[in-house]
């Protein structure tokens, strides 16, 4: 038997490299390399506005600053305004428009700040810088959200604000006297409140926790108190503050002011909303029942039969639990379940059941939104077959991947060096296993050939249009998604839609006023209007000649003398 | 009762419960009566993976080439496909069929062909049986009688006894592994002359797991792992790691590569190359199948790993463990105990956690490998047979769960456990491994998909065991064959299980 020394000199150089940074900063590095690589090979495979929602982002935007009737009305009553505000100044270029990339730009920033406050979050729970970076690198090394992270879907403008109002949240239950902390968190989750509805949940779990944090509930249990202390902290000063905060005259009026205080801000942004739609669109709940909101879609699935989580609970656990599983690939959830599990029983955690309330957000969020039937995912395996679709809507799966990170990080601190090797070579296996093709990129997968992907079904009348537009403005249903117009050869201020007041209206009307190309898909509110109407068809074909006919789409052309 | 003794008892046992279950009759099966007679449930042909692999020796053994007459393909059919070559072969590693081969041989100068074959299967589960006392007493430092009883929970209750007395890979496949971990533990220990004999064997075993199934080359990663990490062992000197090299673990991957290379020669003779697999040939239909003048095939071109993907873990996971149609714990609910056992071991965090990792790697591994198979089910069988590789460390840690705090409720519960999961692992040895999945079982007359499926032939008398057909059938009723049988195993339970309840406070 031979042996060598690995001596401890060896490393040296490698340590210096690595100390040559602060662990902090080698995390926006990687995540700032990993985003831009990212960003160029989906741009150069043509998948940054793979989604149509991709799209529609970046023309809500853009409409803001740059079309017939351009303004903040623009923004919508459906979609929460914060990430068009976000893409504003980078659409107003058309290159980035065209191509996406403004959305990349916003995705990307907010990947980088929520890799760093990963790696913040977990050394707030573990003090392990080692483990505070593998949590990092679970959440960099993730293919699904490495493509989210180079498009304009809203998802990654949520996590970055869900991660930092989490992490304020989190220091100040372990030190309420920093009240600015408090604030912050209330800030960010007002931020997330305006990105999308699974903010609200948050900042409703986050005033819960507060209320939990504050009520003094526990001083009718003495023992148990003095028990929950004692596990906490030996500080003996420490204990007699604290146990003066939860059961003295105090406490309810810290837990009265603290909670206006949080929820006066936190809720600021849900009340604005609300007012907008009062305002802009007649209705505070426009969002959750109008035409274009998503429980009317599901609406139609419920109809066919194809909504199979809608008010059944344990279907609704399956598919939010699988779904968040497979985007983070099935190795490395195994390893955060371990996690989750050992933080949970671990004493020495304090507040470990309100933390992983707030860390569980998503998760309540998506499953109780499943089982009322106002979201839908379709997903290969659990979807039955007869399904129109078996895949849709899986990158709500992403929003559990902060947390899933984080507690492999937890049992990686947690783990003996075996262990750390153990879970180090899982995540690696798992890297390997999506680039092998045996776990599937589950959100690029969508955006590819879903539900959700445009690229999957463009029509051929979106190449006869970018052939033979030759200006003018164009009268087209955005909703019904017929054409993609950042493909087009057309600028914004030519496109009439039905949030271009009046000339939406006076077009279904009159449709020779404004217009010079129509383009209607079967049932879109222009076929409805011109064609299924009569006397409105004879005056279409008065003025128009049809260019294009296809079995569910048709352009029209302005006839040239009129 | 000296570890000996124990060891004679199991190779005893062994023998007598395999022997009155092994499934066959009388005769060298020829081609002509394959098909609507020996390919019928209850007989010993009664699906393709048996039949698929033995027809491969019994035309070795006729015609010295591997791959099949058409005669010989359109019996292995469903599961037989052509290379580009037109040799025609079943989709089954060619491992078993080597292995089997010689005993073939021997048996078909008694008119026993197909009996002696399938013997070999009975063989090495008892030598399997013998390896998983070993490791239960030297590895887990189990007590005897739990030791024993881990042997015969993985032997005599659970669905591993169906697939130990039939042609399949699983028997085969537990035996290498088994065998392979005990190996590498010895290796390990660092302190015997046999050093290189242990090594040696260890890449023998991979290698022969590879040819007798290929996704062992996955499920025996754990152990292999263990291998290399035994092979530089490494310590801490003064603040530097110091590792050595155990030249032997190197040396001996020759034994590997020899048989890697007669794997590699058979692949490029009778498939599409050296590194074609057989799962890789284009499916092949037999004239006698479809009314074409020829034989088709198909044109997608497959792949071995092509089968397995995440998205199918959540059903495979179900359906292997918790489904009424092939579920472990339905099966089997002795494993239950399993959990309690893997819990103690956290628990415990012994010095020597390796020894506990590597088996729940492997059944982490065969899990996760096999729910992510396109057909978790295994076709038309009985119980999770893809988890058999995974029975004996189940089984160890229920031996694990039962040495520690040894109450006497726990005793009993499993005893209980036993008796359900032993009843239901006879039924389908004795009767038919043919039970269909429930997607196809509600196709059928009889709606049933699971070991309620063998309870007709159970009352009806067909039996698929040799024994009793050739001896008992017109004496005895398969029912109280199956009761005399059961009667053994209980008889054995008690004894073990009353020694381990009178030992507990040693």
């Amino acid at each position: 038997m031979n042996s060598f020394t690995f001596k401890n000199r060896y490393l040296d150089v490698p340590k210096r490299v690595i100390s040559y940074f602060s662990p902090e900063v080698w995390v926006v590095i990687l995540s700032i390399i990993f985003a831009v690589g990212a960003t160029t090979y989906y741009y150069l495979h043509g998948y940054i506005i793979a989604y149509g929602d991709a799209e529609s982002h970046l023309n809500i935007a853009k409409r803001v600053v740059d079309s017939l009737t351009p303004g903040f009305a623009q923004l919508g009553g459906i979609w929460l305004p914060l990430p068009h505000i976000f893409l504003i100044p980078f659409v107003y270029f058309d290159f980035l428009w065209k191509t996406g990339l403004a959305g990349s730009i916003v995705s990307g920033i907010a990947f980088i700040i929520s890799a760093l406050y990963i790696y913040k979050l977990a050394l707030l729970l573990t003090r392990h810088r080692g483990a505070s970076f593998f949590a990092s690198l679970i959440f960099i090394f993730n293919p699904n959200i490495l493509y989210l992270q180079s498009t304009p879907m809203t998802e990654m403008t949520l996590i970055v604000f869900f991660i930092l109002s989490s992490y304020y949240f989190i220091l100040f239950l372990r030190n309420d006297k920093k009240i600015i902390n408090l604030l912050f968190a209330a800030f960010f989750g007002f931020c997330a409140s305006l990105s999308r509805y699974d903010g609200w949940a948050l900042v409703l779990m986050e005033a819960g926790v507060l209320f939990l944090f504050y009520f003094p509930y526990r001083f009718k249990f003495e023992a148990f108190i003095e028990k929950f202390l004692d596990d906490d902290s030996s500080d003996q000063i420490q204990i007699l503050e604290r146990k003066e905060r939860i059961s003295g005259p105090l406490s309810w009026s810290r837990l009265e002011g603290r909670l206006i205080m949080f929820c006066t801000l936190a809720f600021f942004g849900i009340i604005l909303w609300l007012a907008w739609d009062g305002l802009i669109l007649g209705d505070p709940l426009y969002f959750s029942h109008s035409q274009f909101s998503a429980n009317s879609q599901q609406q139609g699935w419920l109809a066919r039969g194809e909504l199979p989580a809608y008010y059944n609970i344990f279907t609704s656990l399956i598919y939010y639990f699988v779904t968040s599983a497979e985007t983070v690939g099935f190795l490395v959830a195994s390893i955060a379940m371990v996690g989750i599990a050992s933080f949970l029983i671990n004493k020495e955690n304090r507040y470990r059941i309100l933390i992983l309330l707030i860390a569980f957000v998503p998760f309540f969020f998506n499953v109780i939104t499943l089982f009322l039937g106002q979201s839908v995912i379709f997903l290969p395996g659990v979807t039955p077959i007869t399904f129109d679709w078996t895949l849709f809507n899986v990158r709500y799966g992403v929003m559990m991947l902060p947390v899933f990170a984080l507690f492999s990080g937890y049992i990686f601190y947690r783990s003996g060096t075996l262990g750390k090797a153990l879970v180090s070579s899982l995540l690696v296996l798992q890297c390997l296993l999506f680039f092998m093709g045996f776990s599937s990129v589950l959100a690029l997968e969508d955006g590819r050939a879903g539900l959700s992907s445009f690229i999957a079904k463009i029509p051929d009348a979106q190449g006869w249009l970018e052939e033979n537009y030759d200006g003018g403005l164009l009268l087209t249903d955005d909703y019904a998604r017929t054409i993609s117009i950042v493909r087009l050869p057309i600028k914004m201020q030519d496109v009439i839609y039905i949030g271009n007041k009046p000339y939406w209206e006076e077009s279904l009307i009159e449709p020779e006023k404004y217009a010079k190309w129509i383009v209607m898909q079967k049932n879109d509110s222009i076929w409805k209007n011109l064609i299924d109407d009569e006397l409105k068809q004879g005056r279409l074909y008065k003025y128009f000649n049809k260019a294009y006919t296809s079995e569910d789409i048709l352009i029209f052309k302005r006839i040239a003398d009129n | 009762m000296k570890d000996k003794f124990a060891i004679i008892f199991i190779v005893i046992l062994g023998i007598v419960m395999y022997g009155l279950t092994l499934h066959g009759d009388i005769g060298n099966p020829t081609v002509g009566e394959f098909k609507d007679k020996l390919d019928q449930a209850t007989n010993a042909f009664e699906l393709s993976p048996e039949r698929g692999r033995y027809i491969h020796i019994a035309n070795m053994a006729d015609s010295g080439v591997y791959n099949l007459s058409p005669e010989w393909g359109a019996v292995a059919y469903p599961d037989v496909g052509i290379s580009k070559k037109g040799k025609i072969n079943s989709y089954f590693a060619p491992g078993v069929a080597y292995i089997v081969l010689p005993f073939y041989i021997i048996g078909n100068k008694f008119g026993l062909a197909q009996v002696a074959a399938f013997s070999v299967e009975a063989l090495v589960s008892i030598i399997t049986l013998i390896f998983i006392y070993l490791i239960g007493r030297r590895v887990f430092s189990l007590p005897k009688p739990v030791a024993f009883f881990t042997v015969l929970i993985y032997g005599f209750a659970s669905v591993s006894w169906s697939y130990s007395t039939t042609l399949y890979q699983h028997a085969f496949s537990t035996f290498f592994i088994v065998t392979g971990f005990y190996a590498v533990w010895r290796f390990s220990k660092n302190d015997s002359k046999y050093s290189w004999v242990y090594a040696s064997y260890v890449w023998l075993a991979y290698a022969l797991a590879l040819s007798v199934d290929y996704p062992n080359a996955v499920l025996m990663l754990p152990v292999m792992v263990y291998f290399a990490i035994s092979a530089f062992p490494s310590q801490k000197v003064m603040g530097n790691v110091s590792v050595s090299i155990r030249w032997a673990a190197i040396l001996t991957f020759i034994v590997f590569a020899f048989v890697i290379g007669l794997q590699f020669w058979h692949n490029a003779t009778y498939y599409n190359g050296w590194s074609s697999l057989a799962g890789e040939l284009q499916k092949y239909k037999p004239t006698t199948i479809t009314s074409d003048s020829l034989a088709t095939t198909t044109v997608k071109e497959k792949t071995a790993i092509g089968f397995f993907h995440e998205y199918r873990i959540p059903n495979g996971f179900y359906v292997l463990l918790f489904s009424a149609e092939r579920g472990l714990f339905f099966f089997s609910p002795i494993f239950i105990f399993s959990l309690l056992g893997v819990w103690h071991v956290i628990k415990k965090k012994t010095a020597n956690g390796v020894v506990y990792i590597v088996p729940l790697s492997l059944i982490a591994v065969n899990i996760f490998l096999y729910s992510s198979w396109g057909d978790p089910w295994g076709g038309w069988a009985y119980g999770p047979r893809y988890l058999i590789p995974s029975m004996p460390w189940l089984a160890l840690f229920v031996g694990v769960a039962l040495s520690y705090k040894q109450k006497f409720w726990k005793i009993l519960l499993a005893c209980l456990f036993f008796l359900y999961s032993s009843a239901i692992a006879l039924l389908g040895v004795l009767t038919s491994n043919v039970v269909p999945p429930r997607s196809e079982a509600i196709l059928l007359p009889i709606k049933t998909y699971n070991f309620l499926h063998d309870i007709p032939f159970l009352l009806d008398n067909k039996s698929n065991s040799f024994i009793y057909k050739v001896y008992f059938a017109d004496k005895l009723t398969l029912l109280g064959y199956l009761l005399s049988i059961y009667v053994i195993v209980l008889i054995v339970v008690f004894i073990m299980l009353f020694m381990l309840y009178n030992k507990k406070d040693e």
